[in-house]
């Protein structure tokens, strides 16, 4: 009898079709790809098919590393850990599972070198730690399976591009060894598993679950739109409406987009529902990890009314007692949104139930496209990351730190990656220059010292550089952090340390669901005391604001499209019908044939809006594009903000649009070309280029402990964005960005897409004398990009020619 | 770029310097140099060039002011010692005739040795009658301060929602704070007030922002 009989059988369960496909799968000796979703015992379909390879080939070496599990969260590994291991227990199966992520003490690892394990469940990054320690080909060397769990979020990351590269390093070590990942349905699953399996040798699979479940979406609306606001994205106003859902529901998760809206959302209903104290707790990334994890654990029992959670909360172990999901403002993808929904209705027979609540009048719309995007499955793709120069040249030192790595072998192993299947001799030339040289020919001064060549074998020798390297691997690149912790007590997570820099003792904010005012900063520790006052400040994390992707866009142009023809409104678009009656009588409601374009002037200056309902990132990109294609006739700046409908194009001179429209401003000709024209006077790639300065270690934040030694080795990536520009423009990690506003900031081919519609569309200019409905957002937006082909003269002397007639 | 402190002439120069005519000074500050070999000698691939191009530059200014004197207002070499000194050395001989005195700043740490050097001294602040030079800012109750440290920075606003932020002099009426002189160093942005003068520097030229 099989293993995965003998326990079902013990535990009274009957196994899923996919569970049974999937260890017949591994079996046969094949890798592959699983399709499933979170929950439904997707982690036994595959540690079965492992265990079972274990039982039938004993092998003398049977106490050396047997499977590899890579999760991408903590959280999730530590579920995985206790569930596999009581497998083992159950079965008597000599078979020990560790865990070993980034929470793990030096003792357990030390530990884990000596005892003998079977399985390690660790993150990407701790993977590559190893990688970065000496003898790691000896613990690989009876390695037979790899597991990529949720390879769909790590797929679209740079997270993903580690893996690869891990994946290449040891099957270069062990050919026949076999991977299979774990995968929620993505629009693009072929290419996944392509980019997972690609160098394995033998048969692949994709086993699907087909076990989507069945969802019900309810937008909660304004009882009167007039009264809704036009901006914003908090959503507070609809709080009231949820009390009865919340009281009415056994468990409820609300989701919010930002961890400083789920310190607001969770204020708030404790002020206006008080006696939800003690049954509602929070839960995001900042709060500290004990915290969480009881959060988790009275989720499970089923203790708490409601938590309020970001992403946080997005994956992992299935909440029982949840019922009901809500959904705190745009939840920017259908696929998020359908995940998210997935968390609820857990017990048998049961449905999930999700609740959209839009934050400002227009986002009523995504209700309406929401709904059609679900019933229809557009599930958006992941797009993978390619030459990643910066995760590469991590990557090479890890291996220098450890064994040392021989050019020719590193360079036939990188190429079988997705990744980086395109990289030249040439460029791989450059990346060992970079790390031997410092990317340039030694001068006589010159004593750069990173990685050196010794017997063939690229190595680092300097035991303080390889420390470094060690702290700083890893792609997810954070600001400096603080630890907040109570005066004599216990931690409370994290904050900024650029927010913590401006307060001072006294100053009194909301943290961790809780006012608290600051002691005194100790190093990288911020001390604070519990504070009676009320209205302290909101913390800010920084945060990459999430597009709205194009499933969605095209979604919601089709619910307009679908009103403006006077179809059937549903619910949502009924109850908007007043402010596109107010859109429509002070500037224009657009449909699907049109293209609408506001001019206002203001006291700020000259606005355009430009509504092509595509996304923001697409918006960002259009907007430069526009910008550049401008700027050719006139030098000018603008100063750009754009929402997930439209965008502005502000300005203090005024633009004669009408004229520039009939010059073909809007033609989808040369729409690559001029977008990396523009890209060099935006500032899209030096953003990027903080996180490629940080992975490829130019840049690194200091880490408790180690800030004095440290600090005059600080420089910001702006810095080293100018220096190489002025001095090196073919560093390839600089070109890197560039490439990467292309492929993802512009998206270049929905860009061009965009353009294409625009093309059949016809361009309606209107003059309103103050803001629409649809402008307002986008005006009142604090967070803007600029675009400049102005020289830097002109522009001080403009600026101070308005700051001195002051 | 002309003012007037203390019944003295100064001139602002746009290569973020400041000259005083009747005793032939040059007064500079935070040149942070090394600081390219220091990030490189610990594995930071930052291009070595931009090290030469601030030498570069105060050499011109020797030869453009002919000065008698210069004052370093501190933070002259980035960190620890590397080689990149030997620059600097090399620099000091090639002008034998004139002081140079340094003020110690906090990132000056090489060891007393290294300054051991002809034409150079070492101290932590210098005074005359109406003058004083200091790394950091300070207050003095006769005393005109000059000073580094700060690299002062102003944000200019406007129409347009449009930003610029410039490195800048910073005089109020008891002191002046320079711009940092070297190109590795990042501007600290100041709040301004309506007492003091900002003079902006940037392209080469110095405006006074009024």
């Amino acid at each position: 009898m099989s293993l995965a009989k003998t326990w079902f059988t013990q535990k009274g369960w009957k196994p899923h079709k996919f569970q049974k496909e999937t260890w017949a799968a591994i079996k046969a000796g094949k890798s592959g790809l699983l399709n499933a979703p979170t929950g439904f015992g997707k982690t036994f379909a595959i540690w079965f098919g492992v265990i079972q390879h274990f039982h039938d080939h004993p092998k003398p070496e049977r106490h050396q590393l047997h499977c590899l599990y890579i999760s991408p969260l903590r959280a999730l590994s530590k579920e995985i850990f206790l569930a596999t291991n009581r497998v083992s227990r159950d079965l008597g199966l000599p078979y020990s599972v560790e865990l070993r992520t980034g929470d793990s003490s030096m003792k357990d690892r030390t530990r884990q070198k000596k005892d003998k394990h079977q399985a390690l469940i660790t993150t990407p990054e701790s993977m590559h730690l190893m990688l970065a320690t000496k003898g790691y080909k000896e613990q690989f060397s009876n390695l037979e399976f790899v597991i990529i769990d949720e390879w769909h979020e790590l797929l679209g990351s740079k997270r993903g591009v580690q893996i690869e590269l891990a994946l290449a390093h040891l099957k270069a070590m062990k050919p026949d060894l076999k991977v299979w990942g774990i995968s929620a349905t993505i629009g693009n699953m072929e290419q996944a598993k392509e980019i997972l399996l690609g160098s394995v040798s033998g048969h692949t699979e994709i086993i699907k679950a087909n076990l989507e479940k069945k969802i019900t979406i309810n937008t909660v609306l304004p009882d009167e739109i007039e009264k809704f606001p036009w901006g914003g994205h908090l959503g507070l106003k609809l709080l009231p409406k949820l009390v009865p859902i919340i009281e009415e529901s056994r468990s409820t998760l609300l989701f919010t987009n930002m961890r400083s809206q789920a310190e607001t959302w969770y204020q708030q209903l404790l002020e206006q529902v008080p006696d939800l104290a003690g049954r509602i707790a929070l839960h995001h990334s900042s709060i500290d990890f004990e915290t969480r994890k009881w959060v988790e654990e009275q989720l499970h029992s089923g203790d708490l009314k409601i938590v309020v959670c970001t992403s946080s909360l997005d994956l992992g172990v299935d909440f029982r007692p949840v019922d009901t999901i809500i959904q705190v403002g745009s939840a920017k993808g259908v696929a998020r949104f359908i995940q998210r929904a997935g968390r609820s209705g857990h017990s048998p027979g049961e449905q999930s139930r999700i609740y959209f609540v839009p934050t400002n009048s227009l986002e009523i719309m995504e209700g309406s496209a929401l709904k059609d995007a679900v019933k229809h499955q557009l599930i958006e793709s992941r797009i993978p990351y390619v030459r990643s120069f910066d995760v590469l040249i991590q990557f090479m030192v890890t291996l220098g730190v450890s064994e040392g790595f021989a050019s020719e072998n590193l360079y036939r192993e990188i190429k079988t990656t997705h990744a980086f299947q395109s990289v030249t001799p040439d460029e791989w030339q450059w990346c060992l220059d970079f790390i031997t040289r410092g990317g340039q020919s030694l001068g006589a001064y010159d004593e750069f010292h990173k990685v050196v060549l010794e017997d063939g074998l690229y190595k680092v020798t300097s035991r303080s550089i390889a420390a470094r390297h060690r702290m700083n691997i890893g792609t997810i690149v954070g600001t400096s952090m603080m630890n907040v912790k109570v005066l004599g007590g216990k931690n409370l997570g994290t904050i900024e340390e650029a927010f913590i820099s401006r307060l001072r003792p006294g100053n009194v904010f909301w943290f961790a669901g809780r006012n608290l005012a600051l002691h005194s900063v100790k190093e990288m520790t911020a001390i604070v005391r519990a504070s009676k006052e009320k209205n302290g400040i909101i913390p800010s994390w920084l945060g990459g604001k999430m597009p709205l992707s194009s499933q969605l866009s095209a979604s919601i142009r089709k619910a307009l499209t679908h009103y403006k023809e006077g179809g059937k409104p549903d619910a949502e678009l009924k109850k908007l019908k007043p402010l596109f009656d107010l859109q429509q009588e002070v500037s224009h409601l657009p449909g699907n044939d049109e293209l609408l374009i506001e001019k206002l002037k203001t006291r700020e200056g000259y606005h355009l809006f430009i509504y092509p309902f595509d996304g923001r990132l697409v918006h960002e990109g259009m907007a430069t594009i526009l910008s550049y294609r401008i700027g050719l006739l006139t030098p000018v700046t603008f100063s750009i903000s754009m929402n997930d409908y439209g965008f502005e194009l502000l300005s203090d001179q005024d633009i004669n649009i009408e004229d520039l429209i009939d010059n073909n401003l809007f033609s989808d000709e040369f729409v690559y070309e001029d977008a990396v024209r523009s890209i060099n006077s935006s500032q899209m790639a030096q953003r990027r280029f903080r996180d490629i300065a940080s992975i490829a270690g130019l840049v690194f934040t200091g880490y408790p402990g180690q800030e004095k030694k440290t600090r005059h080795l600080q420089a910001s990536s702006q810095l080293f964005f100018k220096v190489f520009e002025d001095n090196e423009e073919n560093n390839l990690l600089l070109l890197q960005a560039y490439d990467e506003v292309i492929n993802f900031e512009l998206e270049i081919s929905r860009q061009q897409a965009a353009f294409r519609r625009i093309g059949t569309q016809r361009i309606v200019v209107t003059y309103p004398t103050k803001p629409t409905p649809f402008c307002f957002a986008i005006m009142v937006a604090r967070f803007r990009e600029v675009y400049s082909n102005e020289p830097i003269e002109v522009r001080v002397e403009k600026l101070l020619k308005q700051i001195e007639k002051k | 770029m002309q003012i007037r402190i203390r019944e003295t002439d100064f001139t602002l120069l746009a290569e973020k310097a400041l000259w005083r005519p009747d005793t032939a000074q040059l007064i500079i500050a935070d040149i942070h140099l090394g600081k390219a070999s220091h990030f490189r000698k610990a594995g930071i691939s930052i291009p070595a060039d931009s090290v030469l191009e601030d030498m570069r530059r105060l050499d011109h200014l020797m030869k453009t002011q002919q000065p008698k004197e210069v004052i370093l207002l501190g933070d002259l070499f980035h960190s620890s010692y590397n080689r990149e000194w030997h620059l600097f050395e090399a620099f000091l001989e090639s002008f034998p005739d004139v002081r140079f005195i340094l003020i110690k700043g906090n990132h000056d740490i090489l060891k007393k040795h290294r300054y051991e050097l002809p034409n150079f001294s070492v101290t932590d602040t210098l005074e005359d009658e109406q003058f004083l030079y200091s790394h950091e800012p300070l207050e003095h109750a006769t005393k005109f301060v000059f000073s580094g440290h700060v690299h002062p920075g102003v944000t200019l606003s406007g129409k347009g929602r449009q930003h610029l932020s410039l490195p800048c002099f910073h005089v109020s009426s008891n002191q002046a704070v320079l711009p940092a002189f070297g190109k590795l160093t990042g501007l600290y942005i100041l709040d301004r007030n309506e007492r003091d003068s900002y003079y902006l520097v940037y392209n080469g030229m110095i405006r006074e922002l009024r």
